[in-house]
């Protein structure tokens, strides 16, 4: 491993702003969630949701800089690793997880549920990267491209069988944008691409559950079952339209105070904030994502080696999907999917991951540079 | 950038576009509105005796909208245990409501809750949004059997009421009134609704009180009926009905229209039928062949007999067939040439050949050849040798006298009777398979004029006959209810009296009748109901129906007794009906009896009065 120069000044303050100011309009969301069944949070109350997530952020916070300061070649390095343990991770839950709302996505660890395919994203972001950073222009062989498939598609397959086609769809996106930033020929991308289009209607009928089948029934006509299983889908829409421009106002949202919206302060949460904080509010939301995938950006194009770009294009698809797909769910563009909003919605798992996400760019901006004559530290 | 132009998009058409309707959805989600219903009114008989009382009960119900899906199973599962209505009732009972229109409104699953089944749901009843446990209140009819069917019962609104009932602002678990006053007076009774608007929660749980409207409360029921003159009738009537199935009495003031007691036996008790039913009472009292369930004084019809001589002797003094010093004698019997055949000879018969009668005594004795003469004439020869008062005018003068079409009393139910003529008979008569059937004969003609054959009443419709005799000529709509009045006794509305029309017949003709009754009373068969009390005037009616017997007679006879009283200066008139029985042997004493108390009582009450 080259030694690098590291400079603080490299350090991109603005990208971890944007995401410190995501979990604060988060936790403000999640206070007016929580409150007509938790009531006001107490710091002594773990068990309270904003103090949950308080604690996380703090947690996040911290390792994102532990992990800007450590070298994110690192990762390369123990990528095989991760990835066996995050796979081993994904077929335990499947056998021995946690259910809610009829899927296993949980297991606890000290009395602490974790969600190991939020996890799991990570690390098939970064054994991708190492994949395709070792073998630069062998990306234009089938085999490799194909292996690369299968590195995504079995975490891809096993999430899915929770099920939770939705993080299966962000593993296939994941997958889809690193291949063409790491120079896969467009024609094996499209033959790809049309194969899968191919396959997802035998996909639909034959692996899909009845589930499954029913949520997207259900995407297309919430009506058919308004007090049950189509109740989020409406009670969502309402909240959010309901809003208007500027919201009701914070903790003002009848839908949101009166029990209305479920999962209010993980699923749901930006239907609080459409409610709440209307339109002006998501439009706020919406320039803090463009600001943190912005930086991302900037980081893949910044970054020295094909490891750190494949990496950084990674988290911003990760990111940029998963806000997209949550906030398209709320809005009823989706079907139900139960994918968070990065940042923002309430969760351990997913705000940790993504605190290492941010972590891992600024190390890879830290990191960019071979020479400099400032103030440097050797690393590593 | 461009998947968040299509959530922007997305967001601006619901959020901004589509605003207003989202906005009155999350409003109609928050509030609700409960109509409150002011307690039912009250029921007093005329002298202020309480007939009717309200009492709560408890109901097990569920808000179909409120039960979350999860726990539907659950919510269906507890609430049969708890009342032991069927599961699959239950849970079919909620998914239809959740469909309909109106899945707010609570459910009842089962009302009338002892105290334990109450208390087991509102145990649960916090883990199970939607159910709730309900104060209804339902009708205690104090007098029991004897006034039930004036008073009626209330049941549960169905589905064909509610249909028509709704725009008035009726709802799905509403009582409403199914019989009697309660029917008749439903909407002074009910009063308006007020209505409570709430914030709920999702799981339907009230957060606070918005606004509310009071009801404005129900009107209460005054009636003319007498609660003890009605026990005491009731008492009589049941002990003077002998072998009859059902018997009738009424009895009603000849100035106002009033009716001071109504009977009708078999009676049964309306606690029974109101709601909640009493289902072990309820086939006996649908498969009773006496039909308790129905008022016999205003719902059932038969022949008047006799006493319909009051209308065909008014009516031919009227047209100057008769007058006082019009004679005939009775041989027992008259013979009439069949019109078609000549060779066929019918004799109709009287009662007892009473010889040589004027108009008074052909009255008092009841003579049935004397008011043959005067409704169908007589003919010697084929020649008339006396002119009757023919078929259309005597029905022209039955209907004068309100028969034919219902007294517009305010009782459910009540039937019309029938005016017979020549044309109602061919009309009716006109698919029969003989020609003859449809034509209207001479002997017709003689039945109708001794209310026998196809003319039939109620007891309502004959009491008033008499009432107009005795008022002179005042037709009266009658009444059970004196004034709706409001919980200090003012009265909100006045039943006014109503005169459905003047008869034609001059006061002078009446007072003949007048006499004519009261010599009936004095030395005819209706002396049976003279009153140690009162003077009174009365007509006697002996209807047979049944086999014919070989001796010409007949297996049965309704008997009637008609009267009013005091002669002088009328105040009430009285018309008892046995289904089967004797106008003078057992109808008579019946009204004698009723005269008694309702005299001697009076008479008390004016001593009492006057230390």
């Amino acid at each position: 491993m080259n030694a690098r120069i590291v400079r603080l000044r490299d350090f991109d303050p603005l990208l971890l702003i944007a995401a410190l100011a995501l979990v604060a309009l988060g936790t403000m969301l999640i206070y007016s969630g929580s409150l007509s069944h938790w009531g006001e949070p107490k710091a002594s109350d773990f068990s309270h949701p904003v103090v949950r997530q308080g604690t996380f952020a703090a947690i996040g916070l911290v390792l994102a800089l532990a992990f800007a300061r450590a070298d994110y070649r690192m990762l390369g390095v123990l990528s095989v690793g991760l990835y066996i343990a995050s796979v081993a991770a994904l077929a335990f839950v499947l056998l021995f997880g946690d259910a809610t709302y009829g899927s296993r996505r949980w297991i606890e660890v000290g009395g602490t549920p974790i969600q190991p395919s939020e996890i799991a994203k990570l690390v098939v972001i970064v054994a991708l990267a190492k994949y395709f950073s070792d073998r630069e222009e062998a990306i234009r062989t089938w085999r490799v491209l194909l292996t690369s498939l299968m590195i995504a598609a079995i975490p891809a397959a096993l999430v899915f069988a929770e099920p939770d086609l939705g993080s299966a769809v962000v593993f296939a996106a994941i997958w889809l944008g690193m291949v063409i930033v790491a120079g896969a020929r467009w024609s094996q991308i499209f033959a790809v691409i049309g194969s899968a289009t191919i396959a997802v209607p035998f996909f639909f009928i034959g692996l899909v559950t009845d589930y499954q089948r029913e949520r997207v029934a259900l995407w297309l006509d919430p009506e058919r079952d308004p007090q049950g299983a189509g109740f989020n889908i409406l009670q969502g829409r309402i909240s959010i339209g309901s809003g208007g421009f500027w919201g009701k106002g914070l903790t003002q949202g009848s839908q949101t105070q009166l029990d209305y919206l479920r999962t209010e302060t993980t699923d749901y949460v930006f239907s609080v904030l459409g409610e709440e904080l209307g339109f002006f509010g998501a439009m706020l939301l919406f320039a803090l994502f463009v600001v943190l995938i912005w930086r991302g950006l900037r980081a893949a194009e910044l970054s020295k080696d094909m490891f750190g770009r494949l990496i950084a294009t990674g988290l911003v698809i990760y990111i940029l999907l998963q806000a997209f797909i949550n906030v398209a769910v709320n809005v009823g563009l989706l079907p139900v999917t139960g994918i968070p909003l990065p940042f923002v919605s309430q969760g351990g798992s997913s705000l940790i991951t993504l605190f290492i996400g941010i972590g891992i760019l600024e190390s890879i901006l830290l990191r960019h540079r071979r020479f400099n004559i400032g103030e440097f530290y050797h690393n590593g | 950038m461009l998947l968040f132009g299509v959530l922007l998009l997305q967001l601006a058409r619901i959020q901004i576009m589509e605003h207003a309707q989202y906005e009155a959805q999350a409003q109609s989600n928050r509030f609700r509105t409960i109509p409150v219903l002011p307690a039912r009114g009250l029921i007093y008989d005329r002298n202020g005796e309480q007939l009717v009382e309200n009492e709560p009960i408890l109901s097990a119900a569920v808000v179909p909208a409120d039960v979350q899906e999860e726990k539907f199973l659950t919510t269906v599962a507890e609430l049969a245990g708890v009342t032991g209505v069927p599961p699959q009732e239950i849970g079919d009972d909620i998914m239809r409501a959740r469909d309909s229109n109106d899945p707010f409104t609570p459910l009842i699953i089962k009302d009338n809750l002892n105290e334990t089944e109450a208390f087991q749901l509102r145990e649960r009843q916090g883990n199970l949004p939607g159910v709730h446990v309900l104060v209804e209140s339902v009708r205690q009819y104090l007098p029991g059997i004897t006034m039930s069917h004036i008073l009626g019962f209330v049941g549960r609104i169905d589905e064909e009421e509610y249909a028509e009932l709704r725009s008035e602002g009726y709802g799905i678990n509403d009582r409403l009134g199914k019989a009697g006053t309660e029917y008749t007076y439903e909407a002074a009774l009910r009063g308006s609704a007020g209505y409570r608007k709430i914030e709920v929660d999702a799981a339907g749980q009230e957060e606070r009180e918005i606004a509310h409207v009071d009801p404005r409360p129900a009107g209460n029921l005054a009636l003319a009926v007498d609660a003890d003159l009605q026990r005491k009738i009731a008492e009589i009537l049941q002990n003077g009905m002998g072998p009859s199935q059902n018997a009738a009495a009424v009895v009603m003031d000849v100035n106002t229209g009033e009716v001071l007691s109504i009977v009708s036996l078999p009676s049964y008790d309306n606690n029974d039928l109101t709601d909640p039913v009493n289902q072990e009472a309820l086939p006996a009292l649908l498969n009773d062949p006496a039909k308790p369930m129905v008022n016999h004084a205003v719902a059932e019809v038969h022949p008047p007999g006799s006493t319909f001589k009051q209308i065909t002797g008014t009516a031919a003094l009227q047209d100057g067939i008769a007058s006082t010093n019009t004679t005939i004698t009775s041989y027992g019997s008259i013979s009439v040439q069949d019109e078609y055949n000549p060779d066929v000879t019918w004799v109709m018969k009287d009662w007892a050949a009473l010889g040589t009668l004027d108009f008074y005594r052909g009255l008092a004795m009841s003579s049935d050849v004397y008011f043959y003469y005067l409704s169908g004439g007589f003919y010697q020869d084929g020649v008339e040798v006396f002119r009757g008062l023919g078929a259309e005018r005597l029905a022209s003068y039955s209907r004068e006298y309100g028969l034919g079409a219902p007294t517009g009393i305010d009782l459910p139910g009540e039937a019309s009777g029938n005016v017979p003529d020549p044309d109602w008979k061919a009309e009716t008569y006109k698919d029969s398979p003989v020609a003859s059937d449809a034509i209207w004969t001479l002997g017709d003609t003689y039945n109708f004029g001794i209310g026998q054959g196809y003319l039939t009443v109620t007891p309502i419709q004959l009491v008033r006959v008499t009432a107009a005799i005795a008022n002179g000529g005042k037709v009266l709509v009658p009444h059970v209810v004196h004034a709706v009045v409001d919980e200090n006794g003012n009265v909100l509305k006045a039943i006014e009296p109503e005169v459905q029309h003047q008869l034609s017949i001059s006061d002078q003709n009446l007072g003949i009748m007048r006499e004519a009754m009261r010599q009936a009373a004095v030395y005819g068969p209706a002396r049976t109901g003279a009153s140690s009390q009162v003077t009174i005037a009365a007509k006697t009616g002996t209807a047979e129906f049944g086999q014919q017997l070989a001796n010409g007679t007949y297996q049965f006879s309704h008997g009637w007794y008609s009267a009013y009283a005091p002669f002088e200066n009328p105040e009430i008139a009285v018309t008892v009906f046995l289904e089967k029985g004797i106008g003078a042997t057992n109808a008579g004493p019946i009204a004698k009896q009723i005269f008694d108390y309702y005299f001697d009582r009076q008479r008390l009450a004016q001593t009492e009065g006057t230390p």
